[in-house]
């Protein structure tokens, strides 16, 4: 490849296409499913070059081997659904990604980098303490999904790296997402949570990692919940406790035409208490 | 650039930005009436046509996605004059008024049995949820999928 034109291209290779993402940079958009990409497009709000589908690239697979889960960053939501031995969290936010056509098409990768009100899958991954593998031309990268988000639309990867996989390595044993939305089966996400939970032989907390989505332009993991929740016999009371401190005071909490911010924080709150007491049933 | 693609069955070629959208290309470029433009950003479903058999909304995919594939449109399900299984559903149940949604709605209809031949009423209500319909109320479209249903 030698003088790359404006145009639509489609590598058939990851290599081919880290390397036109390295040699185009902001000149290129990367479109796996489009569902977001291609409004950037109608909407005038991006105005590429060049784009660069995912489409060919071999990034559509789910595998699971020993306790190690591994999801190509081009897999449809629709794929996971194939899937009988996934988290519960993740197939419950796959699941309630309404209508065939967008589970069809919208990609675990490109939910990751979605602003709310997307990121549903992107909550559940974070519940399971996933890791985001990064290629680029100088190499394999992997990083923790939770030092992923460095603020609004900034993420931790590097202009010429393309997000290959999602790892899952030694999901909780309990793990459950759930979200609300204005209709019974569509409508934008309002609030989400998710949360992982490993408990000890005295039905302890012993791992717990709470996701909130929804509230904030991506998704977050509350790690003052669980510090107060690890070692914790899990009772109603305690859940009520950990509740009350789940949305800190200093959060910018979105308020729209939809629903204002103190709903958006109540409906958190109650997600994540229907999460942890339905464990505890 | 130069795209060639398999509409209903037919070879065509077109020209396309690489920013132009399928749906753009369908309508403006070829003309084509199956296929309908409501929303542009994925919550009606009036655009949705089958990309090798599988449902995609034509606003939200670019059309040098289609080079090489295979398009089907609701048109394109009929043969030789004769309207398919479902299209004759759809007309049994009174499941088109207007018609602005029936395209999108039949062929995720079609997607949704290929895939699944007997779909509980939880199944079908979440297939359709991506598609609008401001007329029938939605009951009819669904009584038009249960009489297709397998089993039932
Ligand atoms: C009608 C409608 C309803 C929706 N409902 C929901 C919902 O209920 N829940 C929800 O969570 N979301 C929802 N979404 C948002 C939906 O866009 C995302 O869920 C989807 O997962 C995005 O994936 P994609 O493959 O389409 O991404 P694309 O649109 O292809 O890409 C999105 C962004 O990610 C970048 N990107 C994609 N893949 C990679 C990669 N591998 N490496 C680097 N960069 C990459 C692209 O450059 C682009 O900037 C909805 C969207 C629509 C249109
Ligand atoms: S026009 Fe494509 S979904 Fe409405
Ligand atoms: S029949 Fe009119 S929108 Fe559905």
């Amino acid at each position: 490849m030698s003088q790359v034109t404006s145009g639509y291209y489609a590598p058939a290779s990851l290599r081919d296409a880290i390397s036109l993402k390295k040699r185009l940079r902001e000149r290129a958009l990367i479109v796996a499913g489009g569902t977001a990409a291609v409004q950037l497009i109608s909407k005038m709000i991006a105005e590429p070059e060049v784009i660069i589908s995912l489409e060919k690239v071999p990034l559509d697979y789910v595998k699971v081997q020993g306790n190690v889960v591994e999801i190509g960053a081009t897999t449809p939501i629709s794929r996971l659904l194939e899937k009988k031995d996934l988290p519960n969290a993740l197939r419950e936010a796959a699941e309630n990604i309404h209508g065939l056509a967008l589970k069809d098409m919208a990609t675990v990768g490109g939910n990751i980098f979605t602003p709310a009100p997307a990121g549903d899958i992107a909550t559940a991954l974070l519940s399971l303490d996933a890791t985001l593998v990064l290629r680029g031309t100088r190499g394999m990268r992997a990083v923790p999904f939770s030092k992923f988000y460095r603020g609004p639309l900034e993420y931790n990867i590097k202009a010429d790296e393309v997000l290959t996989a999602i790892k899952i390595r030694r999901a909780p044993g309990l793990s459950s997402f759930l979200k609300q939305t204005p209709l019974r089966y569509s409508g934008p996400t309002i609030a989400s949570a998710s949360v992982g939970l490993d408990l000890d032989k005295d039905k302890k907390a012993r791992r717990v990692m709470v996701a909130i989505g929804g509230l904030t332009t991506h998704p977050y993991r509350v790690k003052r919940v669980e510090r107060f929740l690890t070692g914790k016999r899990l009772t109603s009371e305690l859940i009520e406790e950990a509740a009350k401190q789940l949305v800190d005071d200093n959060v910018d909490v979105i308020e729209d035409a939809l629903a204002s911010s103190w709903y958006r924080r109540v409906i958190a709150q109650v997600l994540f208490k229907k999460i942890l007491n339905n464990f505890i049933r | 650039m130069r795209i060639k693609f398999k509409l209903d069955g037919e070879v065509v070629e077109v020209d396309a930005k690489h920013t132009d959208t399928l749906l753009k290309i369908l309508k403006d470029k070829l003309g084509v009436g199956a296929v309908h433009f409501g929303c542009g950003e994925g919550t009606c479903g009036a655009c949705i046509v089958l990309v090798n058999g599988r449902p995609r909304y034509s606003c939200l995919t670019l059309a040098g996605y289609v080079d090489g594939k295979e398009v089907t449109t609701v048109a394109g399900l009929a043969h030789d004059g004769e309207l398919s299984e479902i299209q004759k559903a759809f007309l049994e149940n009174d499941a088109a008024q207007c018609g602005y949604c029936t395209p999108g709605m039949i062929l995720i209809a079609k997607a949704l049995l290929d895939r699944n031949p007997s779909p509980s009423d939880e199944e079908i209500f979440d297939a359709l949820a991506g598609n609008l319909c401001r007329c029938t109320g939605y009951v009819p479209i669904i009584n038009a999928i249960k009489s297709l249903s397998k089993k039932r």
